[in-house]
């Protein structure tokens, strides 16, 4: 089934190579794009999104704090938190918030691995 | 050059100079949190983006300085100066790989060991101080013409080698410094061979170094121009906002209407209507020049870079040459968002360099000296930016010691810049304006920031080539402001038509003075030219149609003579007619007429003919 993804980096450059990541992987998936949490809380109020990716560092909401916004909005969304600084307490705030943590620079196996995760919960909560 | 690179590219430089900002105003208040999380973010990000690309190098190196950085932030001591030196000394060396990476299209392969050096910087902590240089070498330079800054960095490099137990870390700086040095020059292979050259070994690198510096001169010698021209960086691509683009096509829909109303007006005529046509016509005219002025304008506008892109280059470069001359002094920058057309933007960082660097050493007291006179310790230069219609104006003002002006005549005199009798008979502005003469420089001795020989003429050459003038004012223990006026776009140049023979040509209304109608009896021969006087002056008299290899032109019992004025050079040009001024957007001869001497350039007439534009400064000098 094809969704819908929500990729939020302020980068531009981290975004186009999360979409050619995610291209690769499933090419028939909706990819949408926002540069800050504000813009992404306002594109999950307005259109359909199944995954979000995110950023941890981010200027003004950083990526964990928006997670937690969008675990409230939508209790069940696969999310990942990505961030280059593997750090203990950043790791298990994500897992708290029952969203993943990936490693930045991203590799394709881990992005896989995240993305077949996700399809399994998103089809499991839809039986 | 695939869109992964430009986007990092883009990106890059934002980040670089986001993260510059943010170090420099955190020296000043080391406890500014938000300032430092700002400057956390731009090292990660980078190095997010140099992971993107592949670009292991520049990843390590801002692996290491995104870490001191996040030590910090996470409760650790306030940033240092050292630090702060570190982090700049990083960003300089990500821009130094940016550039290298748009130059080639890819991220450079052997950046490695730029990479280690840096890597090895922050491991020290300290960074390598700057003996004084050793005679033999400055005899050496002396003579020369090299770029003053080029020279003082080679120099530099080739005495920090001399040091005994130097690490390989220190090395491998070194050489990079050197390389960097001689890849703004153009001269990449001798760069190339250079930062090669054994990492572990000082000896041979020092004699690779000093050998260069040699060969620097030696090439000078021969004419400055091919350095300077690879030095201009070549920059290929724009950002342009949305709105700009936007007007571009609103234009491009009025201007099809127009053109519908010219068919219609074309009907017209078939059916004989020339009663309605004349009226039409013109009102489509009008509408035409309207649309066609108002394209002008916008496709100018996109070409403009804000001033912001070369002043940011100087708070670092301000604080280096503060710390090198140990006099403390306070950069204030106004004005950084004001436009300029991008060519102009490009070319003023050496002049405005060239110009804080004099007030930093020779206007800027010692603190101690500064304290005596009722100053604060701490001098202030301010830069700032201005527009004033169609021009801008940028002013460097400090608050230093102010011209010496009886030093200056005295100098002026004894340098050959003017005869003492000339310079009896000159007021303080005019002797003040000496300083801009070739061949003039106070300075009593060579430092290693304003270096030597290259003085403010450079200045005055650089600014009018882009179309400017320089100006100076000083006061005695107050300070001294130098003004650049410049034109906001290098395109469009406002003329005087002049006819000589049947040709027509254009001179620029910056270097025209006066025109005036002088009897050929007061025309003097000097040898094999001609010269009148001119206000008590002697003036040359140029016979333009000899000088440009036409056909002479008809002579009468009075002539005209344009006269025009290129730096300090005044000169007259006999011409048969006066025309008119126009605005002419002026285009560099190409082809065939590529580097015709004494044409700047050429425009078509609405006659179809051709005006050509002639080259002041080439025509006097």
């Amino acid at each position: 089934m094809a969704y819908q993804v929500l990729m939020v980096d302020d980068s531009k450059l981290a975004r186009m190579g999360l979409a050619k990541a995610l291209a690769g992987l499933r090419p028939d998936w909706v990819r949408l794009e926002a540069t800050n949490a504000d813009e992404a809380l306002a594109l999950v109020r307005q259109s359909h999104v199944d995954i979000a990716l995110l950023d941890f560092n981010m200027p003004g909401k950083d990526g964990l704090t928006l997670a937690a916004e969008l675990r409230e909005l939508k209790p069940t969304m696969p999310v990942a938190v990505i961030s280059a600084n593997v750090q203990h307490e950043i790791v298990t705030q994500a897992r708290e918030l029952g969203a993943e943590f990936l490693a930045k620079p991203l590799t394709a196996a881990a992005l896989s691995e995240f993305v077949e995760r996700a399809e399994r919960r998103l089809k499991e909560g839809a039986e | 050059m695939n869109e992964f690179i430009e986007q990092f590219l883009i990106e890059c430089r934002e980040l670089v100079e986001q993260g510059t900002d943010d170090l420099l105003l955190l020296e000043e208040r080391p406890g500014d949190r938000e300032r430092l999380d700002s400057a956390f973010r731009a090292f990660h990000t980078l190095k997010g983006a140099a992971g993107i690309v592949e670009f292991a190098a520049m990843e390590s190196a801002l692996h290491v300085a995104e870490d001191v950085l996040s030590t910090l932030r996470s409760g650790g001591p306030l940033i240092t100066a050292a630090q702060v030196g570190d982090c700049l000394a990083c960003l300089d060396q990500v821009l130094q790989w940016l550039d290298a990476t748009e130059a080639a299209g890819e991220p450079p392969t052997d950046a490695q060991p730029a990479a280690d050096a840096i890597i090895a910087r922050f491991g020290q902590g300290a960074a390598p101080s700057t003996p004084a240089a050793e005679t033999r070498l400055v005899e050496v330079l002396e003579n020369g013409d090299l770029d003053a800054i080029a020279r003082d960095l080679l120099r530099e490099q080739a005495e920090l080698l001399r040091q005994p137990e130097l690490s390989p870390g220190h090395i491998a700086s070194t050489l990079n410094v050197a390389g960097a040095v001689l890849r703004r020059l153009g001269r990449v292979d001798e760069a190339t061979r250079l930062e090669g050259s054994g990492l572990s070994e000082a000896q041979p690198s020092r004699d690779a170094i000093e050998s260069l510096i040699d060969g620097s001169l030696q090439l000078t010698a021969e004419g400055p121009a091919p350095a300077r021209e690879a030095a201009e960086p070549a920059a290929r691509s724009l950002r342009v906002a949305l709105e700009r683009i936007d007007a571009l096509v609103n234009l491009t829909g009025e201007l099809a209407v127009a053109k519908n109303a010219l068919g219609h007006a074309a009907t017209l005529a078939r059916q004989g209507e020339a009663q309605a046509l004349a009226p039409l016509l013109k009102e489509q005219h009008a509408e035409l020049e309207r649309l066609v002025a108002e394209l002008q304008r916008s496709v100018l506008s996109i070409r403009v870079l804000p001033l912001r892109t070369v002043f940011q280059r100087f708070p670092r470069l301000v604080r280096e040459m503060m710390v090198q001359l140990g006099k403390p002094v306070r950069l204030l920058t106004e004005g950084d968002g004001v436009e300029a057309d991008k060519a102009i933007v490009e070319n003023l960082f050496e002049p405005i360099l060239h110009i804080l660097r004099n007030a930093l050493d020779h206007g800027v007291e010692p603190a101690e000296v500064r304290a005596a006179a009722g100053k604060p310790p701490s001098a202030t230069i301010s830069l700032r930016a201005l527009r004033q219609g169609e021009r801008v104006l940028i002013e460097i003002e400090d608050d230093g010691v102010g011209i010496d002006v009886a030093k200056v005549r005295e100098v002026a005199v004894a340098r050959g810049v003017a005869s003492a009798e000339a310079v009896d008979a000159m007021d303080d502005t005019a002797v003040t304006d000496l300083i801009f003469s070739p061949g003039f420089s106070t300075a009593s001795q060579v430092t290693a920031v304003s270096g030597r020989g290259v003085g403010m003429d450079a200045v005055r050459t650089a600014v009018e080539r882009l179309g400017g003038r320089v100006a100076i004012d000083s006061r005695a223990g107050v300070g001294t402001t130098v003004r650049l006026m410049l034109p906001f776009t290098v395109i469009m140049t406002q003329v005087m038509t002049v006819e000589v023979g049947q040709q027509v040509f254009g001179i620029p209304m910056e270097a025209l003075v006066e025109t005036v109608r002088i009897p050929r009896e007061r025309i003097a021969a000097v040898g094999t030219a001609s010269a009148f006087v001119y206000r008590g002056r002697t003036v040359p008299l140029i016979d333009l149609s000899s000088a440009l290899g036409q056909a002479a032109c008809a002579r009468g019992e009075e002539i005209n003579i344009v006269i025009a004025q290129a730096g300090s050079e005044l000169g007259g040009l006999e011409v048969d007619r006066l025309g008119e001024r126009m605005d002419v957007m002026l285009k560099p001869m190409e082809g065939l007429l590529a580097g015709t001497p004494a044409v700047a350039g050429a425009t078509f007439l609405g006659d179809g003919r051709v005006l050509i534009v002639l080259d002041l400064h080439q025509l006097l000098h």
